[in-house]
């Protein structure tokens, strides 16, 4: 049962987002001022953090300097009402593993925070491996089975960050940042696309499908049942 | 007591500095022609006295009477003085009354008081005089009555006067008249900002077409006021656009939530609803979010952040970013880079600015139309143009598509919150480059990056040469 630290002063906010996360098995510590926060944050309990920019008393930035200053390497998710481009990179610079700008969907947040809580599989050897499909991240091949998959650069970043992070939700925000490495969201359904196209060379018709795309929240990669 | 306004500007008292400096060069000027002249008359003078006085003191002493008495003969001016006096001062012969006391014999010249007396009667004449000791004991006096110095002194005086005071008066006349005019001119402007402080922004200062520096202030002022007014019209426009952008979704989702309320029969039928709703306040939530994104763009300053951008890696990797939904669209979707020069900006946002512009394109364009993006020269800048078959826009609102929320009326239906070119418009700024629209077949829209730096939108404080973005939208959205 994951632990988690909610650092966030809004009561209706915490609430709805303890709640979702007790639906989903996690136990939640939620300290509503930044001092408790604070407190909280460097006895380094919890197995991830979401800390809100703006508190109260202290600022979430603060709160996260303070934590990492004192050995604390649990991840933390960002949340902010401020969304430009440059209070984004001060809140990874100052600690944060990830930043949320508000308003955000429910399910954005929950995938962000499992995304943080299960790192990357580490690759032994150059070879990544889902089921029947490999990557060698060295030769650049693609191979599901005996087939051949011919991919183009973007869909090997693609295929390569969700075999790292199989079984996970990744959600169209999640993709455009960390495989396109894009800071603004798309008016078209870009990602979509993207992966439409992945998919065709991955699920072939008489194959059973590996890419799953969860309605209005993203796609899952995993092994075929 | 308070003086008039013309007295009081500086054009007027620089006048008064300037006439000062001419009289202070001018005086001493005067002082030594006049030194110079008397120097030389003098010089006359003496000359004469010395001669006489020699050949007088070179005859035999019995004839000395005579010959002083020859020499004052001929004087029709009575400019000629002599006498001779015995060496216990009395007067022996000529028309001197005394032997002056501060004439010293066998001197020489100087100039003194002496009381010429003769057929005329007494009168006292200013003199340059010599002594001279005869042998025998007597003093010998030659002199000749001297006004010149006077004469030049009065002529200086006179030259002075006629001169110096008349250029003086002109000196004030002129400079009163041009602190008058400079005057009535400030009256002007400063009348003039007094009314575009009280709100009336279409005011404008006063030009007179000649290219002085007053001019080129003004029309200076009046370029920062066109872009004062700009914003503040723009300003004014947006809370209207805000509102009515931001009602329609939320319209339809107030009428959608109704309708699902009083019908939903079934879970799946009320989940339905609620997507819908979530997708609507979401595209709500969008717009907030854009319009706060460009605020924070807008208000940036920041190019301390500006590094080498390559606009044909740029290109290309947006072309490879949208050449999917472009092909499953039905398009043509053809990409051109030639590699150029590197630019200085925001990598980030130039992406976003040409992504927006490839974006907008490709969804305006209806199914197997055709869509370019090409990066060429042109003259020092490099040209970004995204070009599509789609419907295009009126010549007339040309101007308007840069502004914020403005979507053009025959688009209202597609998807799209009309905010993509307005943020393209403030990255274009932020860049200091210039953002502008026209008409073509279809839509062509265009980011030109120069090399050259311009003194236009160049901070003043920013000394090197810096690349300037132009970006041209033709016919889109």
């Amino acid at each position: 049962m994951p632990r988690l630290l909610l650092i966030e002063d809004d009561r209706e906010t915490a609430g709805e987002i303890m709640a979702e996360l007790a639906d989903r098995g996690y136990e939640v510590d939620w300290a509503a001022s930044g001092i408790d926060g604070l407190d909280k944050a460097r006895a380094g309990t919890a197995d991830v953090m979401v800390v809100d920019r703006l508190l109260p008393e202290v600022d979430g930035l603060t709160i996260i300097e303070a934590a990492r200053q004192e050995q604390v390497r649990t991840p933390v998710l960002v949340l902010s009402a401020l969304g430009a481009v440059d209070e984004r990179v001060r809140g990874l610079r100052a600690g944060g593993d990830d930043y949320l700008t508000k308003p955000f969907a429910i399910a954005e947040l929950v995938a962000r925070i499992e995304a943080l809580l299960r790192r990357p599989a580490e690759t032994l050897g150059t070879v990544l491996r889902v089921g029947p499909l490999e990557l060698d991240l060295l030769t650049r091949n693609a191979t599901r089975g005996n087939r051949t998959i011919a991919l183009l650069p973007r869909e090997f970043r693609l295929l390569e960050y969700m075999m790292r992070r199989k079984d996970q939700l990744l959600t169209r925000a999640m993709l455009f940042e960390e495989v396109w490495n894009y800071k603004f969201v798309p008016q078209s359904n870009l990602v979509d696309v993207h992966i439409g196209r992945l998919r065709r060379k991955v699920d072939q018709a008489n194959e059973p499908p590996m890419i799953r795309s969860i309605r209005g929240e993203g796609f899952i990669l995993h092994a075929p049942a | 007591m308070r003086l008039p306004d013309f007295l009081r500007t500086t054009t007027f008292r620089w006048t008064l500095a300037v006439s000062a400096a001419f009289a202070v060069c001018i005086v001493p000027m005067f002082g030594l022609v006049y030194w110079q002249t008397s120097g030389y008359a003098t010089a006359m003078v003496d000359r004469l006295d010395t001669d006489e006085v020699n050949t007088i003191k070179d005859a035999t002493p019995a004839r000395a009477v005579d010959e002083l008495d020859r020499h004052l003969r001929v004087d029709p001016l009575r400019v000629k003085l002599g006498g001779l006096f015995s060496p216990g001062g009395e007067r022996i012969a000529g028309n001197i009354e005394s032997l002056p006391p501060a004439l010293a014999a066998d001197g020489a010249a100087q100039t003194v008081s002496l009381m010429r007396i003769d057929s005329a009667g007494r009168e006292d004449q200013f003199a340059r005089a010599i002594a001279r000791r005869l042998p025998d004991g007597r003093t010998l006096v030659i002199a000749r009555k001297f006004d010149d110095l006077r004469r030049i002194e009065a002529s200086v005086r006179n030259a002075l006067a006629i001169g110096l005071i008349p250029a003086l008066c002109l000196g004030l006349a002129v400079g009163t008249l041009l602190s008058v005019r400079a005057q009535r001119r400030l009256d002007e402007v400063t009348g003039k900002i007094r009314r575009i402080m009280a709100g009336n922004l279409r005011e404008r200062l006063p030009t007179r077409g000649v290219n002085d520096p007053f001019d080129r202030q003004a029309v200076l002022v009046n370029g920062m006021l066109d872009e004062i007014q700009t914003l503040v019209e723009n300003l004014a426009g947006v809370g209207d656009d805000i509102a009515h952008d931001l009602r329609t979704p939320l319209t339809r989702l107030r009428v959608s939530l109704e309708r699902a309320r009083q019908r939903a029969g079934s879970l799946d039928e009320l989940r339905t609803s609620v997507d819908q709703a979530i997708a609507r306040l979401d595209q709500s939530l969008a717009i907030i979010t854009a319009l706060l994104r460009i605020g924070a763009i807008e208000q940036s300053r920041r190019q301390a952040g500006f590094a080498a951008v390559d606009l044909a890696d740029l290109v290309r990797e947006v072309g490879e970013l949208y050449e999917p939904i472009a092909e499953d669209k039905g398009l043509v979707f053809a990409i051109e880079a030639k590699d150029m020069p590197a630019v200085r900006g925001d990598r980030d946002l130039l992406f976003e600015s040409v992504a927006n512009l490839v974006d907008n394109a490709v969804k305006f364009t209806p199914a197997g139309g055709r869509v370019d993006v090409t990066l060429f020269g042109r003259g020092d800048d490099a040209v970004v143009r995204v070009r599509d078959s789609g419907p295009g826009i009126d010549a007339k609102e040309h101007d308007l598509v840069g502004r914020r929320f403005y979507r053009l009326d025959k688009s209202r239906g597609s998807p799209g919150l009309g905010l993509g070119l307005s943020l393209v418009n403030a990255i274009a700024k932020l860049h200091g480059f210039r953002f502008s629209i026209s008409r073509g077949p279809g839509c062509v829209a265009e980011i030109a990056a120069s090399r050259q730096s311009r003194e236009n939108g160049a901070p003043p404080h920013e000394a090197r040469p810096r690349d300037r973005v132009e970006a041209e939208a033709h016919g889109c959205m």
